[in-house]
């Protein structure tokens, strides 16, 4: 597996850059994994989106479904993919240190 | 010689092999020559040219000696004339694990091109199907079939969680349009179509559902969206397990049988559509009452019978079409998508090669859920990046949504500046709306539906011409027509058509030049122009012109329904091309 280094941490990712342990998770990483997915600027309304994800990634398990997270942080879809143009899935899943999500994405 | 001992799983595989040998897998595993022809054909060898192992004859042969060995004569007289040889350690099964999902997506381009009929996919597949049997499979394949054996879809979204997002949708279509009769019904029983979707629409992108169903509205289609038996995918067609195809493909039949519906609409997804409509019959050991159809099919069908009205200069940036392996080289879906676009985007560019001949989307086969083999996959999308790129494309549409992820990968790989879309997005854009039911199909039929139209036909061959202007003024036209580019522009400027249908290959002044030359004639400009061609090549090269692009652009031979719905689509636009 090879790994991503942001300031003086390094983490093993996998093959389609997702990290491995989502406890190592900081803000840190967030910003650089975040420019891997072509967002150079993580703004208020991304810290937003991404501290949603990652908290209901460590309280559930899985990824919420686009619903879920529009419903509960009040962005409208095509908020979403303007923040994240690579889209929840891979994009914003990703920045957040989930792992990849599972199936045809 | 003592016997080499064999490990439980590997005599699994060997036993199991055995009842998966149908004439199909027996023959293309009995019938190789190594000629060769494959290897020119299959993505990985063309991006890997150094590396032999990648060879659809070489992949095959990791499980034909196999058979050799165990199952055909040949190998019990010569076995090493044939060499043949077996599996003994769970680590040679891991290797073929490699091989079969690592190395191959299954997308049928070497099946195509084999002289001997040999289809290295179905031998690919039931080899991953063995190894699936034993537990020998990827860790993304697992979880994946995992949650469609147990929850009943491949993203585990759980049922009220599915419905509470058809709603949303539902609601915010009901509000954009102001119109109550918009909103999606859930296990409505007894309608015309019956919609299922992919899961990842419903989990991460619901933007085509909502796109679906307004072009559903618009229709004033009967439809509804069953609240279980919704994914259309399988995950059995990908890992090679019958059952687990069986099994979910019975689930979206047992459904449309429940409800009563019509017809099963499947959105696009091009292994989803083969599952369902191709093979999920046989996996199920059922007949299916009802018949299947992509909504691409669907789509068509609205536009031709006039039940909904597109504008397609509402997308003017330059696409191009990728063929899905399982829609097009499997499912002979080639014409339909591209008949959509003619009448939804005023500028299509072909890719080449095409149809059945396209190459993979490098995502195929489950392979967007494997990503320990991300790196090999990526690597051996050049071959895609570099097809894409010749386009000159700034948009590539698909109608699949594996296709759609594989695709967005590469291009941000390769650095391509694409997007991708899908046809119901496309459609959705163009889309007219309209009040209400649109005129019933007998009446359309009944009026002279080209009344008042002027219309001047150039082609050089006479039963060409004869059979376009017959055609035309069947319908109500006053034809003219011109046998070559001098005759056409004289005409043009005499009779003032609303439309030319123009030919490229003619002799003197060929179709490009005299395409240009109308574009460049301020007295023309009110003047739209529908190519049609022999030599859809040459596409390119009229878009690449810079004049306005022509308003039409349909292949050789074109059925009376093709022309007719192209030609009234493109004189309903309105508005001049811009002067250069």
């Amino acid at each position: 597996m090879a790994m991503f280094k942001a300031g003086d941490i390094e983490l093993e990712i996998d093959e389609d850059g997702f990290i491995q342990e989502p406890d190592k998770w900081t803000e840190g990483i967030a910003t650089a994994l975040a420019v891997t997915e072509g967002v150079d600027d993580l703004t208020d309304r991304h810290w937003k989106l991404v501290r949603y994800l990652r908290e209901y990634y460590l309280k559930f398990g899985v990824a919420p479904m686009i619903r879920k997270l529009c419903k509960d942080t009040g962005f409208k879809l095509n908020e979403v993919y303007e923040m994240f143009p690579t889209g929840p899935a891979k994009g914003a899943c990703k920045v957040a240190g989930l792992p990849k999500p599972t199936g045809c994405v | 010689m003592q016997a080499q001992e064999r490990s439980y799983k590997s005599q699994k595989v060997i036993d199991r092999m055995a009842k998966k040998l149908n004439r199909q897998i027996a023959g293309s595993l009995a019938a190789c020559v190594h000629c060769g022809n494959c290897t020119d054909s299959c993505h990985y060898v063309l991006a890997n040219p150094g590396d032999p192992t990648y060879a659809p004859a070489y992949k095959a042969d990791r499980i034909r000696r196999i058979f050799k060995r165990h199952f055909d004569w040949t190998g019990g007289v010569l076995p090493w004339w044939v060499k043949a040889g077996s599996v003994f350690t769970d680590q040679e099964l891991e290797e073929l694990k490699d091989v079969a999902f690592g190395k191959c997506t299954n997308c049928r381009r070497c099946s195509l091109n084999c002289p001997m009929g040999v289809d290295f996919a179905v031998v690919n597949r039931m080899t991953r199907g063995l190894l699936v049997s034993v537990g020998v499979m990827p860790a993304g394949v697992a979880v994946v079939s995992k949650d469609q054996w147990e929850i009943g879809n491949q993203m585990g979204v759980l049922k009220e969680d599915y419905v509470e997002t058809i709603q949303w949708m539902s609601d915010e279509l009901v509000e954009a349009l102001g119109e109550p009769a918009a909103a999606i019904a859930i296990d409505k029983p007894g309608c015309e179509i019956m919609y299922t979707i992919n899961p990842r629409e419903a989990k991460y992108d619901p933007r085509t559902i909502s796109d679906a169903a307004k072009i559903f509205h618009a229709a004033g289609e009967s439809w509804t969206m069953p609240s279980e038996g919704w994914d259309m995918t399988n995950f059995g067609l990908f890992s090679g397990d019958d059952d687990l195809g069986g099994v979910v493909a019975r689930r979206v039949y047992e459904k449309a049988i429940e409800l009563g519906a019509k017809r099963v609409v499947m959105s696009e997804c091009g292994h989803g559509y083969r599952s369902t409509r191709c093979e999920g019959p046989n996996w199920a050991g059922m007949d299916v009452p009802f018949p299947m159809e992509s909504s691409v099919v669907t789509m068509l069908r609205y536009i031709n019978e006039g039940r909904i009205k597109v504008d397609k200069t509402r997308n003017t940036t330059p696409v191009t079409y990728h063929d899905s392996c399982n829609n097009a080289r499997s499912c002979g879906m080639f014409e339909e998508p591209r008949e959509v676009l003619n009448l939804v985007v005023t500028d299509f560019r072909e890719m080449y090669p095409n149809r059945a001949e396209n190459y993979c989307c490098t995502g195929g086969g489950g392979a967007m859920s494997m990503s320990e083999y991300t790196p090999q996959r990526l690597k051996s999308a050049k071959v895609k990046a570099d097809q894409l790129r010749a386009t000159g494309a700034k948009v590539v549409v698909t109608s699949c949504h594996n296709c759609v992820d594989g695709l967005v990968d590469l291009i941000r790989h390769y650095k391509l500046d694409m997007k991708v879309t899908q046809l119901v997005n496309l459609v959705s854009d163009a889309l007219v709306i309209e009040k209400r039911a649109a005129v019933p199909v007998t009446e359309i039929a009944a009026a002279l539906v080209l009344a008042g139209r002027r219309i001047l036909v150039v082609d050089d061959e006479p039963d060409v011409r004869t059979f376009l202007t017959a055609m035309l003024e069947d319908n109500g036209a006053t034809v003219f027509a011109a046998a070559d580019g001098n005759e056409c522009l004289a005409l043009a400027r005499k009779e003032r058509p609303d439309l030319i249908t123009l030919d490229l290959s003619m002799p003197g002044m060929d179709g490009g030049k005299v395409f240009e030359a109308i574009r460049k004639d301020p007295e023309l400009a009110k003047v739209r122009v529908c190519i049609i061609t022999g030599k859809p090549e040459l596409r390119k090269l009229i878009y690449e012109r810079d004049v306005t692009p022509p308003e039409g652009y349909l292949d050789k031979p074109v059925s009376e329904e093709t022309l007719l719905t192209n030609v009234r689509r493109i004189l309903e636009i309105t508005g001049e091309h811009k002067a250069h």
